[in-house]
């Protein structure tokens, strides 16, 4: 088969034509089935990949302080203690925190700078490379800049400190988030700033980060420090990825049904439809015989009519699986992830990501299935005698 | 007489505490003050030579005089003068530099066949008077082949395990017996002073530390059993 024979192929569009009711209930189901897996697929690699994505520029090792069972402020004493431990090789008192703006019902991530301090996230220190910042002044995304206008707030804006006061930051600059979407809400501010927003008091933050030269002895280090100090939360890296992955399992583990689901479903039409033909199609094949046409040739048109329809069904439900996940954010699968999770992705508002060999599967589990269910049994009616077939 | 004594004591005081040599432990100054204060000094007081002052407190007034560093907070300008003084000074003056071990991916070790990219971490380099240099993954397979080839003379270079920082053998102290294995199993593991040795070897449960000197090749070989 090195040539297309286009009569052939003229001959199998024409049949499709022919039964057109018929093969319209096809290409609808074959399409949505395709666009489900798709979307099953897209949404699980995409939020799986956000979240790699966000690990990885987390510190090796975290230390929160915790009073009362409640998370509170860690002081810098604590680092000292910390950095005497050997393996750790750097470390430093990091201050973020979350701050509501009710007026527009939103949290903006504040992000302490120390001038001189180490960032390890290369985004951040791409930002702060030409950037200095002092106490009155900030530097914002873009979309925190538009929220800030929204609530007139063009040039600075007045945060409320715990005792009811204004602390104002003038606007510096803002930044394009580009593809990390996790800042969409990033301001960058002078720790002391932040000190002041969220009353922390001199030689206090929020946790601790520290960096590990040697990955292989993290897990140690980490649990070195929950016997040293037992009022403090130690989360290495390895500990952060096991509880996204645990969580990401779970979740996964629904779209996972609905994929075994769906895929049962397609099995069902194809073992129906493999099982054999209807008389009239056994009749159009024993005409075909009948005039003059090898068997090959009634396979060669009907192979193009399976791959037609086929590739036809799996083109239109993969662009519908990606217009429904990329262009309008997955509206109601979407959800399923969206709870209030570890990561804090309230909207499916992620970066467009394609894994390719799961489209793969897809195509694989799909169009060659469709192609021999439509094959086997015109093969069995054409080798048949003519007359035998027609009677 | 007495009050002009008097005042030369208070302003010696005044002096002391203005410029008093801060008191930080040695990790600490290693990992937190040194960097902060080389980053300082690369960004904004490159100008500043250390080998020009004879003292800490001259290098402290020197930051106060220049113009660039003169509005820094206090804490920075500790830093960067502690690192002028004490770490950038005594680089200038000695300028030993080990060499970065990066392997690429086709190299092997010599004496087991490995691949080596896929434990970096592990790597160790042997490197003869001539400039050739053999790369293995592990000290315990480098001294291997160091016994074998004793005759000439030749550098030995591997990470530190904590710092994983490269360490010449000749002055390293090495744990052995203990839980923490290389890729070819037992291992002597490499520290660069004894201070760090000790405390692997009490949170590992090795069971020896041992310099390059004491190491015998019967030694050696009896790691694999």
């Amino acid at each position: 088969m090195t040539k297309i024979n286009f009569y052939l192929l003229e001959y199998a569009y024409a049949y499709i034509i022919r039964n057109k009711i018929k093969n319209i209930f096809i290409i609808t189901v074959f399409t949505l089935l395709v666009a489900l897996l798709s979307t099953v697929f897209f949404i699980t690699t995409t939020v799986e990949h956000e979240m790699k994505g966000r690990i990885e520029y987390k510190p090796d090792i975290i230390v929160e302080a915790y009073k009362a069972g409640v998370r509170s402020s860690v002081d810098e004493k604590l680092l000292e203690k910390l950095l005497e431990i050997h393996g750790i090789s750097s470390g430093n008192l990091r201050l973020e925190g979350v701050y509501d703006f009710r007026a527009k019902n939103v949290r903006f991530y504040l992000y302490g700078v120390a001038p001189f301090e180490e960032v390890s996230d290369p985004f951040i220190k791409n930002i702060l490379k030409n950037e200095e910042l002092n106490s009155s002044n900030m530097l914002v995304s873009k979309d925190v800049k538009e929220l800030m206008k929204q609530a007139y707030y063009d040039k600075y804006f007045n945060f409320i400190k715990p005792d009811g006061s204004f602390k104002k930051l003038y606007i510096k600059n803002y930044f394009n988030i580009k593809k990390r979407k996790e800042f969409q809400n990033l301001i960058l501010l002078d720790q002391d700033a932040l000190r002041e927003i969220f009353g922390y008091k001199e030689n206090q933050g929020s946790y601790i980060a520290l960096s590990v030269a040697n990955k292989n002895e993290l897990d140690f280090i980490a649990s070195k420090i929950r016997l040293m100090l037992p009022n403090v939360k130690v989360i290495s890296k390895n500990d952060l990825n096991v509880s996204y992955e645990k969580l990401f399992n779970y979740d996964s583990g629904v779209f996972l049904s609905l994929f075994i689901i769906s895929i049962f479903t397609f099995f069902i039409i194809i073992y129906d439809k493999a099982n054999g033909l209807s008389s009239e199609e056994k009749r159009e094949i024993g005409i075909l015989k009948a005039i003059g046409w090898r068997v090959e040739d009634v396979l060669h048109a009907k192979f193009y009519e399976a791959a037609l329809i086929s590739f036809f069904s799996f083109t239109i439900g993969f662009l519908l699986a990606f217009i429904y996940v990329f262009i309008l954010k997955a509206p109601l699968l979407g959800e399923i992830f969206m709870h209030q999770n570890l990561l804090d992705i309230h909207t499916f508002n992620l970066n467009i990501y394609l894994e390719l060999s799961y489209s793969l599967l897809i195509f694989l589990l799909s169009v060659p299935v469709y192609i021999a269910a439509t094959l086997i049994p015109s093969w069995r009616v054409a080798t048949l005698d003519a007359d035998e077939v027609m009677r | 007489m007495l009050l002009q004594k008097l005042f030369l004591i208070l302003l010696f005081f005044i002096n002391s505490v203005l410029f008093a040599y801060p008191n930080y432990s040695e990790a600490i100054k290693e990992k937190q003050i040194y960097p902060l204060g080389k980053k300082i000094y690369n960004t904004k007081c490159s100008k500043l030579d250390p080998l020009d002052y004879k003292s800490f407190e001259a290098v402290r007034e020197a930051i106060n005089q220049e113009k660039n560093c003169k509005s820094l907070q206090v804490k920075y300008k500790d830093a960067l003068a502690l690192y002028i003084w004490e770490k950038k000074r005594v680089q200038k003056s000695n300028t030993q530099k080990y060499p970065i071990l990066k392997v690429s991916h086709s190299e092997k070790c010599p004496i087991c066949g490995m691949f080596l990219y896929k434990y970096p971490r592990w790597v160790s380099m042997l490197e003869y008077g001539n400039g050739k240099k053999l790369y293995f993954d592990g000290v315990k397979d480098l001294l291997k082949y160091y016994f074998q080839h004793s005759t000439e003379s030749m550098d030995l270079y591997a990470r530190d395990y904590y710092t994983q920082k490269t360490i010449s053998l000749k002055n390293a102290y090495f744990v052995i017996g203990s839980d923490v294995y290389g890729p070819m199993g037992n291992e002597l593991i490499a520290f660069k002073d004894r201070k760090s040795a000790q405390n692997f070897l009490l949170d590992h449960k090795g069971k020896k530390i041992i310099r390059l000197k004491e190491i015998t090749e019967g030694m050696v070989y009896k790691l694999d059993d």
